[in-house]
């Protein structure tokens, strides 16, 4: 009798929070075709990189090779025209990607490192702790934010980061990785305040004083309970910080202060600077396009991404 | 706060210049600079724009001859040319009598007192002083008898103010206020008179000196025939005709082609020509091309970016800057780009068939063509082809020309002197910014055609010094303007005791070499020295230690109103012999209006 009866009672399934997200944000058309267009970049870059690391000789990769004349305008050949050695802008534009992408991955990577733990340990353990860590970011976030890249930039230029005492070999700092550690170390400071105010809410919080209460350490408090509960700021945050970070990575090119052996968009448009006044507007414009597309596809996405997983915005 | 924003903007409108001119006999000549002018203080004057503003208002006991070529030193504040001891080791030079400063805060009662003898040693002492820290020592150093014991003796104060001008320099004399006998440490010394119409050995009023304190280099005292009147930092500098000024008359003298180009129109004329010159200042080039383009600028270069705006194919004027009657001057400049080699480098400095296999790689025709505008010739030895030593034949002496197959060749060669496949080689820039890089990547592309593989490695200005200072640049790219006409400016960047951290960056070192400068160093202009000058030449093009890339040529815009323009390589202050028709220039702006 008991077996009929419980066949009668609807079975509802339950969906997770990181589930119902993930459903929510499908149903966003704009964020889907964004994001295509945001693996479609990452596809073409790690494509770049297995192909020098395997040795292969892709053409279409081959930037620095001479396709025609000098300054030619878009045309069947050269769909982007060519540079001043004649060399595709098209190629150099799909290479250029590399740098700017990896630059924004490693750059978040190393800003969410320093501001993810400092906020935390700043919330959570408050007092002395808490004064260090917000001494040390207010003071960065008064210093405005370019002067600070630039002068870290300059700094760590031409430098050798010894990683002797980890096991591993010394790192001569050139070009790209100059400048995604000058932009992870100066942009730490919005993850690391963000983190901050919500593990301060959270640590009131029941689940938090039972973990207290079983006598649970307080690095697994941090990292086993209050951080998977504030992980989706994490993902929101890395998000949106990446456009800002391919836009310092341009910026930093511009000024001469990044990539120098291969093409970076940066890089192009500061090329196509001087090449403006005489007409060849081809150069800037496929840099720009390409910076416009995949800073436009992350903003959307990002921000649907935020809609889809912050708690708050849901109830609204 | 309103109020504060209404006065800034006042106070920037303040500092724009006006180049209409509401007086018709009030000349005026507008000239333009897109590099700062750091300080008008002549014993420490080290850039080009700061020394071509400050020689209109200071003068030195020569001068060049505004037209004659080739270049001929003149006196100006001399009387004569100097009197040389049979030795070659006294000069003895008159100076004018007469010759004010121009009127100064500094002098008794504003008014500038005659120049005297005294004027001019106080003047070196001062570039002596080390505690004075001139950039301008390496004119006097080991040359004068005493002087350099008295840096010596500054060195030994403890302060700036401790120094004694007054300490005798046996070889300084002043016997009157009129006459100054220089006397030489034991070696003759040609290239004085060349120097003595350099900027930084003009002569220095003390009382200038005390007055103005380290402020000097915003209040130049001079005898020019121009003065200070207004600077406004980063704007403009403003410079009215000194009513003092000596008795000094256009030439009447020049080459034959002047009197035809209208040169010599103003023969005898009282000098200057233009009662008001106005610098103006902008560092970036766009708008100095704009104003010039609308005639608020007489005289201007050509921007880069512009250039084919301005010269067509043929390197003639565009039809639109000929209806705009702009007329274009070009002349050779005293200048040679290379990249040196680090003779003291182990894989660079041993192998000849390598550094002439870089060197035959560089393909300097379309290096010209892509980063100087075709304003340049391929240059295959070090002196300028507008000096008199420059040797026709010098290409086919070097063997360097561009030709990939033979520098394949070489490479070959040299892998074998080497004993494996040649490493790559890096190639220090002297700047970060895109210019340098496409540079940079131009040459790479050279490189890789002849089967080397070079590397860039680009840098700010004072690494790049710091790294040729110590020999740690393998390879470097540089130049070198001749301040003088004398060759013996560039012979002396060979010369084995010019090591760095001298002015030998390339550490080159050739016994042979060195003799030859030695001695030719030391004679007076003759047909013998040039010929010395040009052996010496060829033995440093045939050890090959640096890729001579180009020599500079000049290109200058004038408006047909400004008369009396003949580009000059060395000298500075010619705008005292350059005229302005102002009835012309009002007449443009209708130009401009019917062009459009």
């Amino acid at each position: 009798m008991n077996k009929t009866k419980e066949k009668n009672v609807p079975m509802i399934k339950g969906r997770s929070y990181w589930a119902d997200s993930l459903r929510q944000l499908r149903k966003h058309k704009l964020a889907m075709y964004s994001l295509s267009i945001i693996v479609v970049y990452i596809l073409v870059v790690m494509f770049i990189y297995l192909a020098s690391w395997t040795k292969t000789d892709v053409s279409f990769l081959d930037w620095n090779q001479t396709v025609g004349k000098g300054y030619e305008k878009p045309n069947k050949q050269n769909v982007l025209g060519t540079d001043f050695l004649g060399r595709s802008v098209l190629r150099k534009t799909i290479y250029g990607a590399r740098v700017s992408l990896t630059v924004a991955f490693w750059a978040s990577i190393i800003s969410m490192l320093i501001g993810v733990p400092l906020g935390a340990a700043a919330g959570y353990f408050r007092g002395f702790i808490d004064d260090i860590v917000v001494w040390i970011y207010t003071t960065l976030s008064s210093i405005p934010y370019i002067l600070l890249i630039l002068a870290f930039a300059l700094v760590l230029r031409d430098k050798t980061l010894n990683l002797n005492w980890l096991g591993l070999d010394a790192i001569s700092l050139s070009g790209i990785s100059t400048v995604y550690l000058a932009i992870g170390l100066t942009s730490w400071v919005d993850i690391c305040r963000l983190i901050r105010a919500e593990t301060m809410k959270h640590k009131q919080r029941e689940y938090i004083l039972a973990a207290l209460s079983y006598g649970c350490s307080n690095s697994r408090i941090i990292f086993r309970h209050l951080l998977p509960n504030v992980f989706h700021l994490i993902i929101i945050s890395f998000s949106l910080r990446f456009v800002g970070f391919i836009q310092a990575e341009v910026i930093l090119s511009f000024l001469g202060l990044g990539e120098k052996n291969s093409p970076s968009w940066g890089s192009m448009i500061d090329a196509a600077r001087l090449d403006l006044p005489k007409g060849y507007w081809w150069e800037m414009t496929a840099a720009t396009a390409a910076i416009f597309l995949i800073s436009l596809a992350l903003n959307i996405f990002g921000d649907a991404l935020r809609d889809s997983l912050d708690p708050k915005l849901k109830v609204q | 706060m309103r109020y504060c924003f209404c006065a800034i903007l006042l106070l920037i409108a303040g500092c724009r210049y006006s180049a209409n001119n509401p007086d018709p006999n009030d000349t005026v000549l507008y000239s333009a600079h897109s590099a700062k002018v750091r300080g008008l203080d002549p014993g420490d004057v080290g850039d080009t724009t700061s020394a071509i503003v400050a020689s209109q208002m200071i003068e030195c006991l020569y001068q060049y001859h505004y037209l004659k070529r080739p270049y001929q030193v003149v006196p100006c504040l001399a009387e004569s040319m100097p009197a040389m001891s049979g030795d070659g080791l006294v000069y003895t030079i008159k100076i004018k009598k007469g010759v004010r400063f121009y009127d100064d805060a500094c002098f008794k009662d504003g008014k500038g007192r005659e120049l005297k003898a005294g004027d001019f040693v106080f003047a070196w002492k001062r570039i002596a002083d080390i505690k004075y820290l001139s950039k301008n020592w390496w004119i006097f150093d080991n040359k004068i008898i005493g002087l350099d014991e008295f840096r010596q003796y500054s060195k030994t104060c403890k302060t700036a103010a401790d120094v004694d001008y007054n300490t005798p320099v046996e070889g300084l004399q002043t016997p009157d206020d009129w006459t100054l006998i220089i006397k030489l440490k034991g070696r003759p010394w040609p290239q004085i008179v060349d120097l003595l119409a350099h900027l930084p050995t003009a002569p220095m009023a003390k009382e200038a000196v005390d007055y103005y304190g380290k402020d000097i280099i915003n209040h130049p005292v001079g005898t020019g025939p121009y003065k200070l009147k207004r600077w406004h930092k980063g704007s403009y500098i403003e410079m009215v005709k000194n009513p003092t000024f000596r008795d000094e008359f256009y030439p009447s003298e020049g080459e034959p082609n002047d009197i035809k180009n209208g040169l010599l129109a103003d023969a005898g004329k009282k000098l200057p020509l233009t009662n008001r010159l106005v610098s103006v200042l902008i560092q970036e080039n766009p708008p100095l091309w704009f104003l010039f383009l609308q005639g608020k600028i007489d005289v201007s270069g050509i921007p880069k970016d512009n250039f084919s705006e301005a010269i067509d194919l043929r390197q003639q004027l565009t039809p639109e800057m000929k209806a705009r009657n702009i007329k274009l001057f070009t002349f050779r400049d005293p200048s040679t780009y290379w990249f040196g080699f680090n003779m003291e480098d182990e894989v660079l400095g041993k192998n000849l068939p390598l550094r002439m296999a870089l060197s035959c790689a560089v393909d300097r025709d379309k290096y010209i063509e892509l980063f100087t505008n075709n304003r340049g010739e391929p240059a295959y030895g070090f002196i300028p082809p507008l000096m008199s030593s420059y040797n026709p034949d010098i290409k086919n002496i070097a063997q360097t020309s561009y030709n990939v197959q033979k520098a394949r060749k070489l490479v070959k060669e040299a892998e074998q002197i080497y004993g494996s496949k040649l490493p790559t080689l890096t190639l220090a820039m002297p700047g970060t910014d895109i210019v340098f890089r496409q540079e940079g990547d131009f040459l790479k592309r050279c490189f890789k055609d002849a089967g080397l593989d070079v590397e860039m490695d680009y840098m700010d200005w004072p690494t790049f010094q710091n790294k040729i200072k110590t020999k740690s640049a393998q390879m470097f790219t540089l130049g070198w303007i001749g301040d003088i006409p004398d060759v013996e400016n560039f012979l002396q960047l060979f010369y084995s005791k010019n090591i760095s951290p001298g002015s030998n960056n390339f550490n080159y070192s050739n016994p042979e070499f060195d003799k030859i400068y030695e001695k030719a160093s030391i004679m007076p202009d003759s047909p013998e020295r040039e010929a010395l000058y040009r052996k010496a030449e060829e033995i440093v093009v045939k050890d090959c230690p640096a890729v001579f890339l180009v020599h500079g040529v000049a290109f200058i815009l004038t408006h047909d109103w400004a008369y009396n323009v003949k580009p000059h390589a060395f000298a500075y202050g010619t705008a005292k012999y350059r005229r302005v028709d102002e009835a012309k220039k009002a007449a443009y702006s209708e130009l401009l209006r019917t062009l459009k």
